[in-house]
């Protein structure tokens, strides 16, 4: 299954099951999305259900909010997590803090979908990965899909959650060919295992799993048996996964496409810091975009995220650096 | 402030519980909500909190005891553990002690509940809480060099295994695959204890199978699925002097291969192959182990030079050459005073001979056939032809 039709499918089953589901954002009905997310949905379920709106971010979520408010369970699209920060006061300021300014007498059944991350050549303005941000809003919770299964199982879970949800999907994923398998007791803040070892843990989300994964077959044949961890949910994030696994592999490094200064992955370590401290026996190794705007050209582009020969390559200094 | 643990009514047709395990030791520190014991009651088995925090004073019940509903089990003193830790005199607290207090707790992760005493030293988190619990002092093992900075898990680990086996009790442990944590650590282990330990637990000593071990299997797995025969036989031969007995008959069979064809052939894609030459692979026990090597153009070569190859096959660096190209096989135990046994094909070769002890001039023997390649009449005329120039060869 394509990691776009997963999508589409968890949005088409939430509006056939339930009235209240609506869908706004910039092209997502009649051009059916700019990524094909919500391809043929328009003609199912007609255009006060799927919402072309005017080229502007804080409105789609100020609406979106006001929908929510008034009772529906409103999907929002932002078509790159870049223009989010036009509705930044909207997402921050009223999606996020509503239900604890109203003493819980308004929750906010919202989802906004955002696609982000480094894409193939769109550039400083249109590349940025702001997980980060999110994920530091008491209120939010940011869930970050890197599969077909748990963009599925997660969006329709997000779609009905009473609480605002941060959807983050990755540019490049949209016309991966996926694995799709039945889950059952979906847990949307539960950490995947993607590959048990027993060396080192290696920590990763949305996009860069693909690398790891892709970085893991060659430390594999150097003699590397690293254990992945998809992260999956951002806010809250599943330490009791982390902590479990660092008390197997006693080191950990962590892989994040977004710049490594005030990064996820310095959250991340904080929090093994606090929990695991005592179980490390290296510093955790960040793997992280350099601190620059994405630069346009390809190659320089490249040279600016984590790629699978420079994982293996970090990762082999880091262990040579440490004597482990 | 005393608090006492009762063995808790667990059914209403309780009236005595089983103790089965303590989870705790007498002075350890226990938090409200840990788990202190499994106990039994007469329906199922369950495990006994602690309703409030403390030391463990006392331990009333053994393990395996029973007792009365209601019974006092555990006395837990409640003082907290910083007071617990002023009352002691003179205890020592620098500023790399940490209290259970301070450390953030998260559900279901486990942080050790004692203070630590963490030794001074360059070292990781995990190697300095290792080095601990074994009183390692890390700052002067690496001034002495005797631990690398920073230091790991690992180096402690091989520090404490030196320091607690002698070297020959620790190639053992690793040559069982022996968790150092069976033995208790608090004096130097010796090789005696620990093949001790081995006998008691029955361990078996594990052993990786050779590359050539490996292949003999495949090959005997292979030929046991062979439709096979054997004809049995008895041989006159007389043993010239400084020629080896295997020689002869490595002679005797390549002639008789040269007059029976079927003898020189290997089944291959349905075609049978047969060859001009008479190439015969001999068991051969190497110190490196058990290889079929084949002579090639045996026919060819006098009794002197099989004599010399045999000798040469011993010892020599074997390659694929040695080692393929057969169709008959032979092996020899008669050198071991085995009277008579059988022997497997080896790899595509029509059949085999193994011989048995030379006795009065005579020699049992046992031929087996790849009845796919030989028919009985085949295979006898074969043997016959054998005995016949066994009988010329001086």
């Amino acid at each position: 299954m394509l990691y776009r039709e997963a999508l589409n499918r968890a949005i088409d089953e939430c509006m056939a099951e339930d009235e209240s589901v609506v869908i706004l954002g910039e092209d997502v009905g009649r051009y059916g999305g700019s990524y094909r997310v919500t391809e043929g949905l328009i003609s199912k379920y007609g255009e006060k259900r799927v919402i072309d709106t005017p080229i502007a971010e804080l409105s789609i979520v100020g609406n979106a909010i006001g929908m929510a408010i008034a009772g529906l369970r409103p999907i929002a699209e932002i078509m790159t997590v870049n223009f989010s920060l036009l509705a930044m006061d909207q997402i921050i300021n009223h999606a996020a803090k509503l239900r604890y300014m109203s003493g819980g007498k308004i929750t906010i059944p919202l989802t906004i979908r955002m696609p982000g991350g480094v894409s193939r050549q769109l550039a400083a303005q249109h590349s940025e990965n702001y997980e980060t941000i999110y994920s530091s809003i008491p209120g939010l919770i940011v869930l970050t899909a890197s599969n077909a299964t748990y963009a599925y199982y997660a969006l329709k879970w997000a779609i009905k959650s009473n609480d605002p949800v941060i959807f983050l999907e990755h540019e490049l994923l949209y016309p991966m060919e996926m694995d799709f398998r039945e889950v059952k007791d979906f847990n949307p803040f539960r950490a995947e295992v993607v590959k048990e070892g027993k060396d080192l843990t290696i920590l990763t989300y949305l996009k860069m799993r693909y690398d790891v994964l892709e970085a893991e077959k060659e430390l594999r044949e150097k003699g590397i048996d690293a254990e992945i961890i998809d992260l999956n949910s951002l806010r809250p994030l599943d330490i009791e996964t982390i902590a479990n696994s660092i008390k197997k592999t006693k080191k950990c490094v962590i892989v994040e496409e977004d710049h490594k200064t005030g990064g996820m992955g310095a959250e991340i370590v904080a929090q093994i810091m606090e929990n695991c401290f005592y179980d490390l026996d290296a510093p955790v190794l960040r793997i992280a975009g350099e601190d620059v705007p994405i630069p346009y050209n390809r190659k320089l582009e490249l040279a600016s995220i984590p790629t699978p020969d420079k994982i293996v390559e970090k990762i082999l200094k880091w262990k040579a650096e440490n004597g482990i | 402030m005393e608090y006492e643990i009762t063995m808790p009514i667990l059914s209403d047709t309780m009236d005595k519980g089983k103790l089965i395990k303590w989870y705790v030791k007498e002075g350890q520190y226990v938090k409200e909500g840990d788990k202190i014991a499994e106990v039994e009651s007469d329906k199922a088995i369950m495990d006994i909190q602690t309703f409030k925090s403390g030391i463990v004073k006392k331990l009333l019940v053994k393990e395996g005891e029973e007792v009365p509903v209601k019974s006092v089990i555990a006395i837990i003193e409640t003082k907290s553990q910083e007071e617990t830790q002023k009352e002691k005199p003179k205890k020592e607290t620098n500023e790399k002690t940490l209290k259970q207090s301070k450390i953030k707790s998260t559900k279901n992760i486990q942080i050790p509940p004692q203070i630590m005493n963490l030794p001074k030293g360059s070292a990781s988190p995990l190697a300095k809480k290792l080095a601990s619990k074994y009183n390692i002092d890390i700052e002067e093992l690496q001034k002495k060099d005797l631990l690398p900075t920073p230091a790991h898990e690992k180096d402690i680990k091989e520090f404490i295994l030196k320091r607690y086996f002698t070297p020959a009790a620790l190639k053992l442990i690793k040559e069982y695959e022996i968790d150092e944590n069976e033995f208790k650590l608090d004096h130097k282990i010796t090789k005696e204890e620990v093949l001790n330990y081995t006998k008691q637990i029955n361990i078996p000593k594990l052993t990786p199978l050779t590359p050539n071990q490996k292949a003999v299997i495949k090959t005997v797995e292979k030929a046991w699925s062979k439709p096979t025969y054997l004809i049995f036989d008895e041989i006159e031969v007389t043993k010239p002097k400084g020629i080896k007995l295997t020689a002869i008959l490595i002679k005797a069979l390549s002639l008789a291969m040269q007059k029976n064809p079927l003898t020189r052939s290997i089944l291959k894609d349905d075609k049978l192959l047969t060859y001009p030459t008479s190439n015969i692979s001999v068991a051969v026990s190497r110190d490196d182990g058990l290889y079929m090597c084949v002579i090639k153009n045996a026919e060819d070569k006098t009794l002197e030079e099989i004599n010399e190859w045999l000798k040469t096959i011993k010892t020599k660096k074997l390659t694929i050459e040695d080692l393929s190209g057969s169709t008959f096989g032979i092996s020899n135990l008669g050198m071991f005073n085995v009277k008579r046994f059988t022997a497997l094909i080896n790899d595509k070769d029509s059949g085999i001979a193994a011989f048995g002890k030379l006795i009065d001039e005579k020699i049992k023997v046992t031929f087996n056939f790849d009845h796919r390649i030989l028919n009985g009449v085949d295979a006898a005329k074969f043997v016959n032809d054998f005995k016949e120039i066994l009988k010329e060869i001086k």
